[in-house]
């Protein structure tokens, strides 16, 4: 099972209520999976920021090991806001050179952290627990933005703790996340290649290979939407996934349509996701639903119907 | 007529409300508020007319022999499931799989159906007023599907018996799936079944049935079945 959910303000309104959207979406759909639970917030805040989330391990005390942290990352980039939640720590910095440099100086100062998220727009929050449960730790309700992709899980087949919780960031590229329902299932073949070329894997959960395959595209030269053109002959297994980046949103959908997954798309904004009640819940009745075809790609950007 | 209004209850406080009422005598019942649940007016056994005034999730109407169900949105997967008899309407486009192994009855989607609609049917109607999906009619054993817009890939794949009629383009034909001639009969059932939900006939049809050369294995047919598998 697994729900995901994903949302984009077509109407211009930069402070849209993504969060508050994302998480009535997530309830309706919370008896999917309960396992664990994140949103992936997307905000033009107007500043040459960075916004750095840093897992520092599966159990505390963390304040120790968030200065050390802290102090490594101050070596490289200037800090302006520190934050400790528990075993999260958020960090507002300057955009550094190389996100994977800096990624990968901080993982280096203990083998229990990990890189959750970096990016310009993207704030990404997950734990283990229900969307209630997560609201409750992070007040997603109040994250307001342009657009925005949400999960909440099932496991089938890895752990159950906050590296394997969704959205997955796609590490070493900034703004860009994955949430997906579904089974990759050449997932252990592309992760041997990927290791073979020195990609570290996180976890052993088949969706995390969505993201970083994206963003070796997108290394590439690919475009965003390109990128997740090419992954539908890339990738075999029943999948629906959403994809997000720092101005767009996409939804993949596998060539054999055994995963569900819903659109609508009005002039005001496009919601997708797994189950219709979803749709329903949070945004009313009034606008049609269809479900993609098998083998379809469908991207938006924030930036569309702005001007239209 | 009776209204159930279905906020702050769960489907199965509905359903047992739906029951409720039939037992009670009462023939017209009017769902508000469904909001895409799923399983609502599964198992009705008699003849009564039920409205949701809005979309519906999985399964609607599933198991049913003698309703009449009217959606006004549209649904989830698994429209009318196993029906024996009845007549399910779903006034916009319908999820994956509608009329899956439906044994009798209609069910007409005025907007388009998703993929496998039809599948595995034993009998009965559907009738798709937009267009169809992904591997539409999959393993159909009888009955009749009316698509009067365009199909997908893989139509009418590895289907046993029963026939497709498709008034739009046929993207492409599934394993073992068949052309064959309209027959003055065809079209004079096409047009009947139409009128009768007030749909408006497209200007022609192709007819598509099964080639049954899958019925028994042959190994020349090998490379036929390890695509269809």
């Amino acid at each position: 099972m697994c729900g995901i959910v994903g949302f984009l303000d077509k109407s211009g309104n930069r402070q849209a209520a993504v969060g508050q959207t994302l998480l009535d979406m997530l309830s309706a759909l919370d008896r999917r999976g309960p396992d664990s639970s994140g949103v992936a917030v997307y905000a033009d805040r107007g500043v040459d920021a960075c916004v750095l989330r840093i897992k520092l391990g599966e159990h505390g005390p963390f304040e120790t090991l968030a200065d050390v942290v802290v102090e490594r990352v101050k070596s490289l980039v200037s800090v302006s806001t520190v934050d400790l939640q528990g075993p999260s720590l958020r960090l507002v910095v300057t955009p550094p050179e190389s996100p994977e440099s800096l990624e990968r100086a901080i993982e280096a100062v203990d083998s229990s952290i990990e890189v959750v998220s970096l990016g310009s727009r993207l704030e990404l929050v997950k734990q283990v627990g229900s969307p209630a449960n997560l609201e409750a730790t992070y007040a997603v309700s109040s994250y307001v933005g342009t657009h925005g992709i949400g999960h909440t899980r099932m496991s089938t087949e890895s752990r159950v703790d906050l590296s394997h919780s969704q959205p997955f960031w796609a590490h070493g590229r900034a703004d860009v996340a994955v949430v997906h329902n579904g089974h990759i299932t050449n997932y252990h073949k592309m992760r041997r290649i990927y290791e073979q070329q020195g990609h570290r894997f996180y976890t052993g959960n088949d969706s995390e290979i969505i993201g970083l395959y994206l963003a070796d595209r997108m290394a590439q030269g690919a475009s965003f939407a390109d990128a997740l053109q090419t992954s539908l002959t890339d990738f075999d297994g029943a999948f629906s996934y959403l994809a997000a980046s720092a101005d767009s949103l996409g939804y993949v959908k596998d060539p054999f349509a055994f995963k569900p997954l819903v659109v609508t798309d009005t002039p005001a904004y496009v919601a997708i996701a797994t189950e219709e009640q979803a749709l329903r819940s949070a945004l009313g009745d009034d606008f049609p639903v269809w479900e993609p075809g098998v083998n379809t790609v469908m991207t938006w950007t924030v930036e569309d119907g702005v001007d239209s | 007529m009776k209204d159930i209004d279905c906020t702050g209850k769960t489907s199965r406080v509905i359903n047992q409300e739906i029951r409720h009422h039939i037992q009670a005598g009462e023939t017209e019942i009017h769902v508000q508020h469904p909001q895409a649940r799923h399983n609502l007016g599964v198992a009705v056994l008699q003849q009564v007319s039920l409205t949701m005034s809005g979309s519906v999730g999985y399964y609607c109407g599933g198991l049913i022999d003698g309703p009449r169900i009217e959606v006004q949105g549209s649904c989830g997967w698994g429209l009318a499931e196993s029906m024996l008899n009845g007549t399910v309407i779903v006034n916009q486009n319908a999820g994956n799989s509608a009329a899956a192994s439906i044994r009798g009855g209609t069910v007409v989607v005025r907007g388009s159906a998703s993929s496998r609609a039809g599948i595995a049917m034993k009998g009965g109607t559907m009738i798709v007023q937009g267009n169809s999906g992904y591997m539409t009619g999959f393993m159909m054993q009888k009955g009749t599907i009316i698509v009067c817009g365009d199909t997908a890939e893989a139509l009418g794949d590895s289907m046993y018996e029963g026939r497709i009629f498709v008034g739009g383009r046929i993207a492409d034909l599934g394993n073992d799936a068949v052309i064959e001639e309209v027959t003055n009969q065809d079209q004079e059932f096409l047009a009947t079944t139409l009128a009768q939900y007030n749909i408006a006939a497209p200007a022609s049809f192709q007819k598509i049935v099964s080639g049954r050369r899958l019925w028994q294995f042959d190994k020349k047919d090998f490379d036929t079945w390890r695509e269809a598998l």
